[in-house]
C-alpha cells in the first residue's frame, strides 16, 4: 500500500482523502517536538532549501499563529502562515497552512489556480527506542468547490485507479509511455 | 491542472477503458465487447474521457479508433510528485538540523 523511498526513508500514501507522509527521525520525541514549537528552531529548518526565513513570528498555542517570510538569495519573497488548531505537547500539532501577504492575510498560491488555499495538517510524533516517527496528514479545508473537487478527484482516482499508491501510478505511466 | 481529469478517472468503467487502451488503440465496438458494456454506455464514457483530454479519437475508414493521451496523467503525477518532494526536502532539512543539534548537545 505504501511507497517506500529508501533515500528519504519516507513513505507516502493516500488514506481517508488525505495524503499521509511518514518518516522516522533519529532523535528523541521531546527534541523533535521542540524544533516544531520554538521559533528559533523553526527558522532553521522550515522553508524550502536555499530560502531563508527572514521574518518569523510565532505564537505557539491553539488559536495562535506562525507568520513567516521566505526569501531566496536572489531576492524572491513568499509569505506563509500557520494557524494552530490543536496542540498536545509532545504528541500532536494540528494547524492550517496557507500562503499569506505581509499583513498575514491568506492569499492564493502563485503557482496554481486550483491548489487549495488552506491545507489542514495534522502531525503526530511517536517515539520508539529513541527514534521519532513523524506522521503527517494533509488535506484541504474551507475549500471552494473546485478546489475540493481537485483534491477529492485526485484521491478518488488514486484510490480506485491506482490502489492508493504512487508506485502503481508511476508504473502505469511508464507503461503508457511505451 | 485540469479538474476534469479526476472526475473522469473516478468512474470505475472509465478507468477500465483507460487500462484497456494502455495496450493500444481500439475501436469503440471492441472496447464495449471487451468490457461487456453496451455501445451507448461505452460511447458516453468515451465522450467524458475525450472531454478531459485523456483519450483522442482517430477516424479510420468507417471506424472511430480511440487512443490514450498520456499527458494529463503525467500532469497528475507531476503534481503529486511536487507535493511529495516539498515534504521530502522539508524533512531532509529537519533531519539534518536534528543531527546538528544532537552533535552540539553531545559535545
Amino acid at each position: 500500500m505504501t511507497e517506500h523511498n529508501a533515500a528519504y526513508d519516507m513513505s507516502t500514501k493516500m488514506e481517508d482523502n488525505e495524503l499521509v507522509i511518514t518518516r522516522v527521525f533519529n532523535a528523541p520525541r521531546d527534541l523533535v517536538f521542540k524544533v516544531w514549537s520554538e521559533v528559533e528552531h523553526l527558522k532553521n529548518w522550515w522553508g524550502p532549501i536555499g530560502f531563508k526565513l527572514s521574518y518569523a513570528k510565532l505564537d505557539f498555542r491553539p488559536g495562535g499563529s506562525f507568520h513567516y517570510k521566505m526569501e531566496s538569495p536572489d531576492g524572491f519573497e513568499m509569505w506563509g502562515k500557520f494557524v494552530y488548531h490543536e496542540i498536545e505537547s509532545p504528541e500532536k500539532i494540528v494547524w492550517v497552512n496557507s500562503f499569506s501577504d505581509p499583513e498575514g492575510n491568506i492569499v492564493r498560491p502563485a503557482f496554481s489556480a486550483t491548489f487549495p488555499m488552506e491545507i489542514r495538517n495534522l502531525v503526530t510524533f511517536t517515539e520508539i527506542d529513541g527514534q521519532t516517527t513523524i506522521t503527517l496528514r494533509g488535506g484541504p479545508i474551507n475549500a471552494a468547490e473546485e478546489e475540493r473537487n481537485f483534491f477529492l478527484g485526485m484521491f478518488e482516482s488514486m484510490k480506485q485507479g491506482f490502489g492508493g499508491t504512487f508506485d502503481q501510478l508511476e508504473g502505469y505511466l511508464a507503461k503508457v509511455n511505451l | 491542472m485540469n479538474v476534469m481529469i479526476f472526475s473522469a478517472l473516478a468512474e470505475p468503467h472509465r478507468l477500465d477503458i483507460i487500462e484497456l487502451l494502455s495496450d493500444g488503440p481500439l475501436p469503440v465496438g471492441d472496447i464495449a465487447e471487451r468490457l461487456e458494456l453496451n455501445q451507448p454506455q461505452t460511447s458516453k464514457h468515451l465522450r467524458v474521457l475525450t472531454g478531459a483530454g485523456l483519450v483522442q479519437v482517430q477516424p479510420a475508414a468507417n471506424k472511430r479508433i480511440y487512443q490514450l493521451r498520456p499527458e494529463p496523467l503525467q500532469e497528475l503525477d507531476t503534481w503529486l510528485e511536487t507535493y511529495r518532494r516539498i515534504w521530502g526536502v522539508k524533512f531532509d532539512n529537519l533531519d539534518a538540523y536534528l543531527h546538528q543539534l544532537q552533535k552540539v548537545e553531545n559535545k
